[in-house]
């Protein structure tokens, strides 16, 4: 069996990595995230693990090392954070047009203005539309878990998808929990060893990324689209496994906190759930119907999931720990992919809220978590408004004030207008 | 790791008659980096993975989902054509070391155009060189960007036309910056690199040798090879081995190789000739005045002495 042990999030990835016998490495470092490839050096140092580490000279060589690597047949490990990750990111379609399961690991870091340590997830969600998994991990246990799940997934010749492994910085990367590490018997049982359809070698020349013309290119676009919508069940399948094996069981897409009978539902990613779970739990005590989403899958996108899971809910509220500056709606990336998913848009009967939180690693308050839940749980007493400005159901209710039919939130600054304070 | 060694080709009759770039690719006629891949190829053999960074020898041979090679073939993007070398070279180390295949360990070319070598790829290559990765960098140097329609390069010679230098009253010259020396470069500031080398399409023996060096080097191995562009240097089809050898003859271009950190000229010119026979041969120097290839000639004059060659004027001193 395995053993039980304080590590940070940077440090569990490790372990998960040697455990996935992984082939080659590529380190540059950033923080926070480095601590993994201080770790895996140490490892290889000490004869833990058996890989090839590459000190590449940046993040684009990182990805372009582990292009190669995995095309010639190797599992392989990179990762990075914030301005790192958007340096790499010409690699990161052609290792994904390729179907090379290369797993990156991030450790979320602001871009840059402002130089900045801290933790927001604007630099993984940069790179969301590339064709890669997408998810993030809340503890250092669930970091671990991931890295496994993820190498299986995207390694499924039905897949055949490289992953964005997520957490945030310090609140993750650099805080220790305790993580159960599996046995390596287990990890053997429930990850079999890489064994790509196509490699480069001699003896069975192929060609890897030739030009096409344009009519080669929707089948080749579809393809890749294709396997990221298998991925969804690959996925539930893999977590199924990865329970039966290992004990732990994760819901695969979207993880319900008292949400059954909620009629607001607020959805997150990431660390920050942590508190938002709390406040949560403190409000249902004091008898609001109010409930919680976690997205574990970010790309895949759990349409169907979140859907279902939202249905009777009167008011839904994103938090984003994202900048997106003019995007539809003026919240963050999640909050126009979750109206995209539920289709309602705020019109009709549920309003959907955005929440812009925790920006530049700031952390979210509980305090910010209880506000976001009043403004979500006054405008379900209120009921829904039309897209007018007048509520559907109170005749001529007269001009409405402004912010009451405001949708999107940036946080500590929309705090002082007013709504939810009282 | 195991690895078969190379011999040395003696003679045109040695040459491996088997062609692994088969036709049926769309280059130019008389490209100068098709007649490179064709010998490279020759001497590699089918033990070999090669790695194309975006340039002519990706767009020209590549169309239409097609490839002219024989063996395997991975793009790389014009950045990083350093970088996938050493991914595949270390998958190979490892993989091997770790019985998780089997066989024997390739010979891994990374076949870069002067812009994904001298240019945007710059630190990709360097980096892999200073990592000593197991593998052979050629880079092709047609002195242009030229797939993309002739823009200057950083190895475009000073004066040269191109579509970004073009030539007029208030640049009378065109390009007015001298071309990096890349294969120095590499040679200087690289301490693991073993072998480095420079060639020529119009030496086809030294070309081929010095790849087979190059690959039978345990470690990062170089080799720059000038590669005449009849569409971006302006000169008939017909002409590229002439124009190439012309370069050699006038000390445009030097041969030589650096193997185990000792120079050593490959070839010299008995008679070194003004570097207007070969300036005059392409187009993209037509609107040169003597001034201009005065300058020239003092450049060549100079690289050549560098090289521990005799300069023009004194050629009858040689031998």
């Amino acid at each position: 069996m395995g053993k039980k042990a304080l590590l940070t999030g940077v440090v569990a990835v490790a372990h998960a990595v040697k455990m996935a016998d992984v082939d080659v490495i590529a380190s540059y470092p950033i923080r926070p995230y480095t601590g993994v490839m201080s770790e895996l050096a140490r490892m290889i140092a000490d004869g833990e693990l058996d890989a090839e580490m590459i000190r590449a000279e940046g993040e684009h060589s990182q990805l372009s090392i582990a292009y190669g690597a995995s095309a010639a047949g190797a599992r392989t490990f990179v990762g990075s954070s914030g301005v790192g990750v958007t340096y790499a990111y010409e690699v990161y379609s052609p290792i994904s047009g390729a179907r090379l399961p290369v797993q990156m690991m991030i450790a979320d870091r602001t871009l840059d203005p402002p130089g900045d340590f801290g933790s927001e997830h604007t630099d993984a969600l940069c790179c969301r539309d590339q064709g890669w998994l997408m998810g993030w991990a809340e503890t250092p246990q669930e970091a671990l878990d991931m890295c496994l799940v993820y190498y299986r997934a995207g390694e499924d010749p039905q897949v055949s998808l490289p992953q964005y492994a997520c957490q945030d910085g310090y609140f993750v990367s650099h805080i220790t929990g305790e993580v159960a590490i599996p046995d390596p018997a287990q990890v053997r049982e429930f990850l079999p060893p890489f064994r790509p359809v196509r490699v480069l070698d001699p003896a069975k020349p192929i060609a890897v990324g030739p030009q096409i013309e344009p009519s080669m290119g929707p089948p080749l676009q579809y393809q890749r689209y294709l396997a990221m919508q298998e991925s969804r069940r690959v996925l539930t399948e893999a977590y199924e496994e990865f329970a039966g094996i290992f004990g732990r069981r994760y819901a695969p897409l979207v993880e319900a906190f008292l949400a059954d009978d909620a009629e607001v539902l607020l959805v997150t990613s990431g660390a920050h759930t942590a508190t938002a779970r709390n406040v949560v739990q403190k409000l249902r005590g004091l008898g609001e119907k109010i409930g919680l989403l976690k997205l574990r899958s970010i790309r895949p996108f759990p349409d169907r999931e979140l859907a279902a899971a939202c249905d009777g809910a009167k008011v839904v509220g994103v938090l984003d720990n994202d900048a997106a500056f003019g995007i539809s709606g003026g919240g963050g990336v999640l909050y126009t992919e979750v109206c995209t998913a539920l289709q309602g848009g705020g019109l009709g009967d549920r309003e959907l809220l955005g929440f812009v939180a925790g920006l530049g690693g700031e952390v979210i308050s509980r305090e910010e978590f209880y506000w976001m839940a009043q403004v979500m749980l006054d405008r379900a007493r209120r009921g829904p408004v039309a897209a007018s400005g007048k509520r559907e159901s109170g005749g001529d209710a007269g001009l409405m004030a402004r912010e009451n039919w405001k949708k999107t939130f940036w946080l500590p600054f929309d705090m002082e207008a007013g709504e939810g304070a009282a | 790791m195991t690895e078969a060694t190379l011999a040395e080709i003696r003679s045109f009759r040695r040459v491996p008659l088997e062609e692994l770039y088969v036709p049926g690719h769309r280059t130019c006629a008389g490209c100068g980096p098709a007649m490179i891949y064709r010998l490279v190829l020759k001497a590699s053999g089918r033990n070999t993975i090669l790695v194309g960074p975006t340039g002519c020898m990706y767009v020209a041979n590549t169309s239409y989902g097609c490839s002219p090679w024989e063996v395997p073939w991975i793009h790389a993007q014009i950045t990083n054509g350093g970088g996938v070398g050493a991914g595949i070279e270390a998958a190979y180390q490892v993989l091997l070391r770790k019985k998780k295949r089997t066989g024997e360990f390739p010979n891994i070319i990374v076949m870069a155009g002067d812009g994904g070598a001298a240019d945007i790829g710059l630190q990709s290559l360097s980096a892999a060189m200073y990592r000593d990765h197991d593998f052979l960098y050629i880079c092709y140097d047609n002195e242009a960007y030229a797939n993309t329609g002739i823009q200057v390069s950083p190895t475009t010679p000073w004066g040269a036309w191109t579509t970004f230098t073009p030539a007029g009253p208030e640049v009378p010259m065109g390009h007015k910056i001298w071309p990096k020396d890349l294969a120095r470069m590499i040679a200087a500031g690289h301490p693991d690199v073993k072998y480095v080398a420079t060639a020529s399409l119009a030496f086809p023996l030294d070309l081929l040798n010095k790849v087979r060096r190059g690959l039978n080097t345990r470690g990062a191995a170089f080799v720059h090879i000038q590669a005449p562009c009849p569409k971006g240097w302006v000169f008939p089809a017909n002409m590229t081995v002439d124009v190439a050898k012309a370069a050699v003859e006038t000390g445009m271009w030097l041969l030589y190789e650096i193997s185990a950190r000792k120079h050593r000229v490959t070839y010299q010119p008995k008679q070194r000739k003004p570097v207007q026979e070969y300036l005059s041969m392409m187009g993209r120097f037509d609107h040169l005045v003597p001034e201009h290839i005065a300058r020239i000639q003092s450049w060549a004059d100079l690289r050549c002495r560098e090289a521990g060659f005799a300069p023009a004027g004194s050629l009858e001193q040689l031998e």
